[in-house]
């Protein structure tokens, strides 16, 4: 039985091709078996057209941000889709989907960090059990970044840059992947970032010392949060942390959204 | 000068640096910024290009070992190829090379070359600036402290790394001098007094003479690789251990992450059991679990009784190294009128046990051991700019080592012993060893050793015109001069013919001056960059914060707006002005930020005035 990472892929795949119908499909079993997943709802209403179109958004850049240089990449419009720019916090302007800016940015439940494990190089202990990155079938590559361009479209910066790995993984040298790797990432930072506050702000244990084992955290979290002694800023973490500047707002920011530090 | 410019002494230690001054004739520790009394020698550049120093450096080192820089009191005055820096190469995870002489040694961190004194004098900076921080204006005069050891290259290597921190180094003293300063000894006693000095990487053993003023250090010895970073290792490696039999074989000393929250902790611990019988390891979240379950906690009780017993043989080195400074010496346990503890490790309960039962006494250790050498510093600094007659004792400048020459044989023969003070001028009389000898070789040697291979070569130069002779009959009178500045001069002339020839040799760290000039020039524009990042941080996050604000009244904007046909363009501006602002913000272009931080802040007073009184069309605007 598909898992509901792979129902989500197979879904943003169809929708790529075009088949938003089959695309709707793969997203209501994957809502079924997880139905609190915000990311799959999201989807779904994009796909059923129940999110309302942007009012007062800005005219879409002539050159969106992050068309790759020297090769431009070809535009893919399965959907006529707005292709929204690229923004790093929501923006009171793009009064529509009010959902969807709240999933994009508080993406999952709890602290989703595989993703960060993914692109971190600090290795865990365990030897990593997953098999090598099978080779991609021909033109699976074609697919994933076209996905991955309308995912951005979408707003889906997670969601992008998941498949912007996935190419890299498997060609890493793929100029328009790499081009979105950083619109992602810089993109990306900057949301986590305005979810912090300013930098200089010194964070702080918002729970007891005592309740910290109680909560779901990987062990790049246990050791940001073993940082926050209320003499460092946020600054500082982002230096002492060893970890890619996107990893470290990532996890900062759920760490604030789950009301373990203020 | 000005009576109330303020002074500091500074203890530059190879793991911890102190300042120190003293106020109302008590000398006392000035604290960190941040409130800690114990700055890390620590240096790194993080991942993100952030230049850190102390306690910031320190809490990454494990994770980023390659691109900090701890320890580099080991290095500084040293030349390239000398044991010492192979050495130290061997225990130092940083990158370490050959100077652009060949000779001297730069360390690559974030890839930046650094000069040793370079390192030293970012350590030197900070504790500067807290000084500044404590008295509210500038600092510019210190005292820093060195081990007994240091050749004259080493002195003037932490001498170099005052200036490049903009301080005037007005003297520099030994370390266990400078502890017995502290200890209020000197005053009132003639007696010997034994310096355990057991810090953060080096344990140093002193035996000085100490009476009327006159501070006279006769042997020093120790291990350079002992301190209190062993014994924190032994408390990590039984950590690792336990939690490898707990956790099916985890090793956590594969993650970096891991192991530096278990070197905080054992240190914590470490320093805790000094006080109490138990301390608590507590690390929530350590590691991954096995197979990707969740990540697993690491929970321990270390007793002192188990501290002891995984230190036994570091604390029994300590006391063999004594033993052996003391024999060397010749000096004999009861000869010792005084035993100070200096350094954190001094605090360990069986350390000052094992210093007891040997000494047949119980050490002094009224001042806390980890701060006296600073005090002492600052007490000589204090002594030096506000002289107050008769009160207070004043350290000399004295010769750190005996100065002499190479002569037949291969030994080292003497002409300035260790400990003279300074300027002076001392002559002896040589004789050609060959007969009709028409020149003779002068080699300028530093050091303790008989054998001149042994000591330091500070240069050479050759006299020739002697008259020819039988071996023995020719007179060369060989001078040292040195002067205040410790300039040493180095003469030869031949007494018969007047045949003259000489040396100047200036104690060199191995930077030159004009690479001096260039590291200079080079902290005034990193101080220049600091600043505009500063500058830049602050406007963004005020920037952000009046974003922020106008995205919080922009639906009260909106749906005022809605009912009235004016200010419909005071949104799209303001989506403009703040799209701009994010855009600068994104490619730190500061001046750009400042161009639009006035648009930004008409838009957010047009938002609060739209938000609380309505549309301009329903309020007469």
């Amino acid at each position: 039985m598909a898992t509901v990472a792979e129902l989500l892929d197979q879904g943003v795949k169809a929708y790529t091709r075009g088949e938003s119908a089959e695309a709707e499909r793969f997203w209501e079993q994957a809502l079924e078996l997880d139905p609190k997943n915000e990311r799959v709802r999201a989807y779904l209403k994009q796909v059923r057209g129940e999110l309302p179109p942007r009012q007062g958004a800005p005219e879409p850049s002539p050159e969106p941000a992050p068309r790759p240089e020297p090769e431009p990449a070809p535009r893919y419009e399965p959907e006529p889709a707005p292709r929204p720019e690229p923004t790093f916090a929501p923006s009171p302007w793009d009064s529509g989907p009010t959902e969807v800016a709240t999933v994009l940015v508080e993406e999952g439940t709890g602290l989703d960090l595989d993703a960060v494990g993914e692109k971190s190089d600090i290795r865990s202990l365990v030897p990593d059990q997953k098999s090598a990155a099978k080779s991609p079938a021909p033109g699976e590559v074609a697919v994933w970044m076209e996905g991955a361009r309308e995912l951005f479209a979408l707003g889906d910066f997670s969601g992008s840059l998941e498949m912007i790995e996935r190419i890299l993984r498997v060609d890493p040298t793929h100029a328009e992947a790499r081009a979105y790797l950083r619109q992602n990432e810089s993109t990306l930072v900057a949301m986590y970032e305005s979810k912090l506050g300013p930098l200089s702000g010194v964070p702080r244990l918002a729970i007891h010392a005592e309740e910290v084992m109680w909560l779901n955290l990987d062990h790049r979290a246990g050791f940001l949060l073993a940082q926050v002694d209320g003499t460092v800023t946020l600054d500082d973490l982002f230096a002492l942390s060893g970890l890619p500047r996107l990893d470290t707002a990532r996890i900062l920011a759920s760490l604030f959204a789950e009301g373990v530090i203020r | 000068m000005n009576e109330n410019e303020p002074f500091i002494g500074i203890d530059l230690g190879t793991t911890n640096s102190v300042v120190a001054t003293v106020i109302d004739g008590v000398p006392r520790v000035i604290a960190s910024r941040t409130g800690q009394t114990l700055t890390p020698s620590v240096v790194a550049v993080a991942r993100n290009g952030k230049r850190l120093v102390g306690h910031m450096a320190k809490r990454q080192a494990i994770t980023n070992p390659e691109n900090t820089a701890y320890a580099a009191k080991r290095l500084i005055g040293r030349r390239w190829g000398s044991p010492e820096v192979e050495d130290a190469r061997k225990a130092l995870p940083y990158e370490v090379v050959a100077g652009p002489e060949g000779n001297d040694i730069r360390a690559v961190l974030g890839g930046r070359t650094f000069a040793i004194p370079e390192l030293s004098a970012l350590v030197l900076a900070e504790l500067k600036a807290d000084a500044e921080a404590f008295f509210g204006r500038r600092v510019t005069k210190a005292v820093i402290t060195v081990p007994a050891y240091f050749n004259d290259g080493q002195r003037q290597g932490t001498k170099d790394a005052g200036r490049i921190a903009g301080l005037e180094v007005v003297r520099i003293i030994n370390e266990p001098t400078s502890a017995a300063l502290a200890y209020g000894f000197g005053k009132q006693m003639e007696k010997k007094v034994c310096v355990i000095d057991l810090g953060g990487g080096t344990f140093d053993v002193s035996i000085l003479d100490v009476g009327k003023s006159v501070y006279d250090v006769i042997a020093v010895g120790g291990d350079t690789y002992l301190g209190g970073e062993d014994f924190d290792r032994r408390v990590m490696d039984w950590l690792v251990f336990s939690f490898a039999q707990e956790h099916q074989g985890i090793d956590l000393r594969q993650d970096k992450m891991a192991l530096q929250r278990l070197r905080d902790a054992a240190e914590r611990a470490k320093i805790e059991l000094s006080e109490a019988p138990q301390a608590a390891i507590h690390l929530p979240f350590l590691a991954s679990g096995a197979e990707g379950k969740a990540a697993v906690h690491l929970d321990r009780q270390l007793s002192r009784e188990k501290l002891e017993e995984l230190t036994k043989d570091l604390v029994d080195r300590t006391i063999q190294v004594a033993e052996r400074t003391l024999r060397d010496a010749g000096v004999r346990v009861g000869q010792i009128g005084e035993v100070l503890l200096v350094g954190g490790m001094t605090r360990m309960p069986r350390v000052q046990q094992a210093v007891r039962h040997h000494f047949g006494r119980e050490p002094s250790r009224g001042v806390h051991p980890e701060e006296v050498v600073a005090l002492g510093a600052a007490i000589q600094a204090h002594a030096l700019l506000h002289p107050q007659k008769g009160k207070e004792v004043l350290l000399l400048d004295v010769t750190p080592q005996n100065l002499g020459i190479m002569v037949v044989g291969g030994y080292f023969s003497t002409v300035i012993p260790r400990n003279t003070t300074v300027p002076t001028s001392q002559s002896h009389l040589f004789t050609t060893v060959l007969d009709n000898q028409s020149s003779v070789r002068i080699a300028v040697l530093q050091g303790a050793s008989d054998k001149a291979v042994e000591n330091e070569l500070l240069g050479e130069f050759v006299l020739e015109g002697i008259r020819p002779a039988r071996r023995g009959e020719v007179e060369i009178e060989i001078n040292f001069d040195i002067s205040a500045d410790g300039i040493v001069g180095v003469s030869a002339r031949d007494s018969g013919t007047g045949s003259r020839q000489s040396i100047t040799v200036t104690a060199t760290s191995g930077l030159t001056e004009a690479e001096m000039r260039r590291i200079l020039e080079e902290n005034l524009d990193e101080m220049l960059t600091r600043r505009q990042v500063g500058d830049f941080e602050r406007l963004r996050d005020r920037t952000q914060a009046v974003i922020a604000e106008i995205e919080g009244l922009s639906p009260r904007v909106l749906e005022a707006l809605a009912k009235s046909k004016f200010g419909k363009d005071a949104v799209s501006k303001a989506e403009d002005v703040v799209g701009r602002a994010r855009e600068a913000i994104q490619a730190r272009d500061l001046q750009q930020m400042i161009a639009v931080e006035e648009q930004l802040d008409r838009a957010l007073q047009l938002f609060k005035g739209l938000a609380a009184g309505g549309a301009p069309g329903q309020k007469g605007g």
